[in-house]
């Protein structure tokens, strides 16, 4: 009877050593990366010496969320060099709203030939992600797809870079204080790819890939300035980060041969940055939860 | 019977739960990726300890005493134990760590795949599972108890415990499964949150169920009535957690970094989950000891 017992609980783990599989297979909801397959494209066309620009001014309305209060006393050294490190979400000054990324989504060139069909070639110069005061700099980054981006730690502690799956594939370094630049590529074009340190759950840092180089982030006085963009009729999308997804705003702009297209952006309102009340599920809401 | 080798076997299943605690952590703090090697920590075996490296190489470094705990364990099972299947279950126990150790390794190797994390979580409970039962058999009241028929009507004990044994692992599983599926600062998939859910609401029903007809029939016998009561208590206490790791958790991807009231909560759900398995298994072990199987139980087992 007792070795029937052991085969029992054997047969009761093969089982659920198997539902554990089935289960995790099937909730993957997450898009399946396909490296490099969405920057495709012909060369773009030869430059006419008429690109404009597309400028603007990204703002928020109300007020403005503050920023939290990051607990760093888990690790000496970013407390030492960061003592008041606060989240970098909403960094709104006189209402103007920075770390906006700005970029044209979708539109044609001269009227005619899609943007879409298009893919330019990565620029020779690298990016640079720096971790420095256990936060990233700069907080938002805009490169083109294949370009270089080259990560430095100037902290006298351990960071590792994480840049977490999406379109792109899943890729982690640690990288002692000291140590020399990393360099990684984004081959696959997407907004955005979420950057984090699991050494400092913290550090977040947003890059967005593209297979054009319009595109551009917001300063500190809610400016921004996308330059060398053909004429044309486009779609122009300010994406700011908030929750679990971030925001965005969608504008059409025209820029006229050698003249500039103007697109200002505002952001604010309950919807963003923090849940106006706690988030429930549709499906199971309990009403009387609702006024935390 | 050794006396000593029953208390060393309690000792190993205390490890483990303590493990269960400090893997969970790791999870709840998002720190699996701390570092990117394994087994070493950002090339050292004493790494310095510092922000999310303490819970991810103090996991490490736990689950390598439990490791070398149950090395201990089989070896000493081999050489006191005279039960052939319990031998081969203190063989099992190693060969379960050391295969936790390598899908915990494969975890940080491969970026925290979903499946391979969920199977680390899982395993873990079963390895768990494994210890208590190892702890129970060197009991000297497993050895001494004698069968008896279960001569009240009604449904059969045995098949209930066995029930509840099962919805309750495949609640962890599903549990493990959602844990792994989402960092603190993204949300949690619905579906697998409702099919969770749900399943407490299974587990409250077949345990409670299970619980209330062992306590009923065998009031008088400590043995059985024991474990079933702490099962239910487990539940209870399980239940608010689970709601209290619902409401800190949904509101975690709004907060700045993974703060202690989500952290302490959803690592206490994990721990009291893993408790509630632990009172499931010995209940059932005990009243496959104690309740003799019915003629019509056997018959089916034999069918």
């Amino acid at each position: 009877m007792l070795s029937r017992n052991v085969r029992l609980w054997l047969g009761l783990i093969a089982i659920i050593s198997l539902l554990s599989f089935v289960s995790s297979c099937g909730s993957k909801t997450e898009e399946e990366p396909e490296p490099g397959t969405n920057t495709a494209g012909s060369p773009p066309p030869p430059s006419k010496g008429n690109e404009g620009t597309i400028s603007g001014k990204v703002t928020y309305a109300g007020t403005a969320p503050e920023a939290k209060k990051i607990d760093t006393s888990a690790d000496a050294a970013c407390t030492s060099k960061s003592p008041n490190l606060t989240t970098e979400e909403w960094v709104v000054k006189d209402g103007n709203l920075a770390n906006t990324f700005v970029y044209i989504k979708d539109g044609a060139i001269d009227g005619a030939n899609k943007l879409a069909t298009y893919a330019w070639p990565a620029p020779g110069a690298a990016a640079v992600l720096d971790q420095n005061g256990c936060h990233y700099k700069p907080h938002v980054l805009g490169v083109v797809a294949k370009q270089k981006i080259s990560i430095t730690n100037s902290d006298p502690t351990t960071h590792n870079v994480h840049f977490t799956q999406g379109l792109n594939p899943d890729w982690n370094q640690s990288q002692p204080n000291g140590a020399p630049a990393l360099t990684h590529v984004l081959n696959a074009a997407e907004v955005m790819v979420p950057v984090k340190c699991n050494q400092h759950p913290w550090m977040k840092s947003y890059i967005a890939v593209l297979k054009h180089p319009f595109f551009a982030v917001s300063a500190e006085d809610g400016t921004y300035t996308i330059k060398g963009v053909p004429p044309g009729k486009y779609t122009v999308v300010a994406w700011h980060e908030g929750g679990a997804k971030g925001t965005e705003k969608t504008m059409e702009v025209t820029v006229p041969a050698s003249g500039a297209g103007k697109a200002d952006f505002a952001f604010g309102g309950t919807a963003l940055g923090q849940p106006a009340s706690l988030p429930m599920l549709p499906a199971i809401e309990f009403p009387s939860l609702h006024n935390h | 019977m050794s006396k000593a080798l029953h208390r060393f076997a309690v000792f190993v299943a205390c490890a483990t739960f303590f493990l269960i605690i400090a893997g969970a952590n790791v999870t709840s703090h998002d720190a699996g990726l701390a570092t990117s090697d394994w087994p070493l920590s950002n090339g050292q075996v004493f790494p310095k300890m510092v922000g999310n490296l303490f819970w991810e190489h103090g996991h490490r470094m736990v689950a390598t005493v439990v490791g070398m705990l149950t090395i201990v364990l089989a070896v000493w099972f081999q050489v006191r134990e005279p039960r052939s299947w319990v031998k081969r279950l203190a063989w099992g126990a190693l060969a379960a760590v050391i295969a936790q150790g390598l899908l915990g390794g494969l975890t940080v190797k491969l970026n925290l795949p979903l499946v391979v994390s969920a199977a680390h979580a899982t395993l873990a409970q079963l390895f768990f599972l494994i210890t208590v039962s190892l702890a129970v058999f060197t009991s000297k009241r497993w050895v001494d108890a004698e069968a008896s028929p279960d001569t009240v009507e009604g449904p059969p004990l045995r098949a209930m415990c066995v029930l509840s044994l099962a919805v309750i692992l495949t609640q962890l599983v599903l549990g493990a499964t959602l844990r792994h599926s989402a960092t603190w600062d993204q949300d949690l998939p619905t579906p697998l949150l409702v099919a969770h859910i749900c399943g407490a609401g299974v587990v409250t029903l077949v345990l409670a169920t299970t619980a209330a007809f062992v306590i009923l029939r065998h009031r008088g016998e400590t043995y059985l009535a024991r474990p079933a009561m702490i099962a239910v208590s487990l539940l209870v206490v399980q239940l608010a957690l689970g709601l209290a790791a619902y409401i800190t958790r949904m509101r975690s991807p709004y907060d700045p970094q993974p703060l202690n009231p989500m952290v302490a909560v959803t690592v206490a759900h994990v721990a009291c989950g893993a408790l509630v398995f632990a009172a499931t298994i010995v209940l059932t072990l005990r009243v496959f000891r104690i309740i003799r199987a019915k003629q019509s139980e056997y018959r089916l087992a034999h069918a």
